[in-house]
């Protein structure tokens, strides 16, 4: 237990401590008679490192951190030792935790406080991350329902036999396609706005949904504008041509990639129950 | 009277030192080497998180022993970041960076090949207590390596369990344990 000590000090008196030697309790009766006379000759080492416990216990308050997590030993538990610390180390108020006066403190395992506390704050933004992401998901998966079926009402789209005039299908197409893209949008903004809470370059199944924007990003913005394109050399009558044919081709790596970045982020599967 | 003088001094001397003799430890032992699993389970995925930044140590008093384990949960790593963010989300590790195994055994009992462990477990600003939770220990020279396994489940520690296309995990997700400790 630090009680208040720095860890320096506790350190220093733990290696002493390691090192006393097996007649320390007879010269310690021995000694009992110069006791007065030796602790005003020089500090014992409670002397030494009383002070700290105001000084630490000021510094709490005022941090205005969270809670600190509170283990408590049940009653008759091997782990109640019966007795309280006074303070086990400056981010923990006294009296929360009953462990042993000799049991170790995260301070001896070099842990700092910084190490040690946590932030409220830090956890909300964890939240709202996490919040968001969730409706990236939702989104994104409900976004599959459009896009598969613009892919599927596509086969109806180009006039049938020379006949420009049926637009039904194609309407229907556009109205997928549009709905498709706004939906894009809608998930895609939600990702872009979450909180970012790591500068660690992502790994694993993450990574590849991210490398796969750089495929499906594009190609949702492409996708239309070459669509309407398409649409306008339609409803004039003629053939499509030129890039606005690339439409279609366009489209199927634009759906297929978004399909992807779906299965990286869920890969890989197994399927157990 | 002059040998009276030194052995005065040299009383004195040891009499400040006295209080420190009188709670020496018998005996420390640290943590050298860990490697701590937790296992996730869901009808699609099936996830281990892995740390090796544990640190603990142990202090020997009266025949008994009190040990601590702690691990940032930041340092758990299951292969996918965004997976482990979310774990810390999941698990209040913004708010609670750190988990704590704290148990105490019978400092006769240190070398025999089964450990019975009761633990207390802090993690996710909760605090749960496992008994009689089996180690195995294998001794080679000064190095006593230890395994086993902590049954911990979600609601031990009051954490929702996160789900997947709206299926949740399973709650159980026991930590594996594999340590080598050093008495110093």
């Amino acid at each position: 237990m630090l009680s208040g000590r720095s860890a320096g000090t506790q350190e220093v008196e733990m290696e002493f401590r390691s090192y006393a030697p097996a007649w320390c309790p007879g010269v310690f009766a021995a000694a009992m008679g110069f006791t007065i006379l030796g602790s005003s000759a020089l500090p014992i080492p409670a002397q030494v490192d009383s002070p700290a416990p105001a000084a630490l216990t000021a510094k709490a308050d005022s941090l205005d951190l969270p809670d600190a997590p509170v283990p408590v030993a049940s009653a008759g538990s091997p782990l109640d030792p019966g007795e309280r610390v006074t303070l086990q180390s400056s981010f923990q108020p006294p009296a929360q935790n009953p462990t042993p006066s000799t049991a170790p403190s995260l301070g001896d395992l070099g842990l700092t406080p910084a190490d040690t506390e946590g932030s409220a704050a830090r956890q909300a933004l964890f939240d709202r991350r996490t919040h968001m992401l969730k409706m990236h998901q939702r989104l994104g998966l409900i976004t599959v329902i459009p896009v598969a079926a613009a892919c599927i009402t596509a086969a109806g789209a180009p006039p049938k036999h020379g006949d420009f005039s049926n637009t039904t299908d194609r309407d229907l197409h556009i109205a997928l396609g549009a709905t498709s893209v706004a939906m894009y949008a809608w998930t895609a903004s939600y990702a872009i706005r979450a909180p970012k809470v790591s500068n660690e370059h992502a790994r694993g199944g993450v990574k590849w949904h991210k490398y796969l924007i750089y495929i499906h990003a594009p190609g949702m913005i492409l996708t239309p504008i070459l669509g309407a394109m398409a649409f306008n050399q339609i409803n004039s009558g003629q053939k499509v041509h030129g890039i606005a044919s690339a439409h279609g081709p366009v489209a199927i790596v634009t759906a297929g990639s978004y399909g992807a970045a779906i299965l990286a982020v869920s890969w890989p599967i197994h399927i157990k129950f | 009277m002059k040998s009276l003088s030194l052995l005065t001094i040299a009383l004195l001397t040891l009499s400040t030192f006295a209080p420190a003799c009188a709670q020496a430890p018998d005996q420390t032992w640290s943590l050298d080497q860990s490697t701590l699993t937790y296992h996730m389970s869901h009808p699609m995925h099936e996830v281990d998180g892995t740390s090796h930044a544990a640190r603990g140590k142990g202090v020997c008093h009266a025949g008994q022993c009190d040990f601590l384990v702690a691990a940032t949960v930041k340092s758990f790593d299951s292969g996918d970041s965004n997976r482990d963010l979310h774990m810390i989300q999941t698990t209040r590790g913004a708010q609670f960076p750190i988990v704590q195994v704290r148990f105490r055994l019978a400092q006769a009992s240190l070398n025999s090949p089964a450990l019975d462990c009761d633990l207390e477990v802090l993690f996710a600003g909760n605090t749960a207590h496992y008994t009689h939770v089996q180690f195995h220990q294998t001794i080679e020279g000064a190095a006593h390596h230890i395994t086993g396994a902590i049954p911990a489940t979600l609601s031990d520690f009051k954490i929702e369990a996160p789900s997947f296309l709206t299926v949740p995990i399973k709650n159980a997700i026991p930590v594996r344990v594999d340590m080598v400790w050093h008495p110093s």
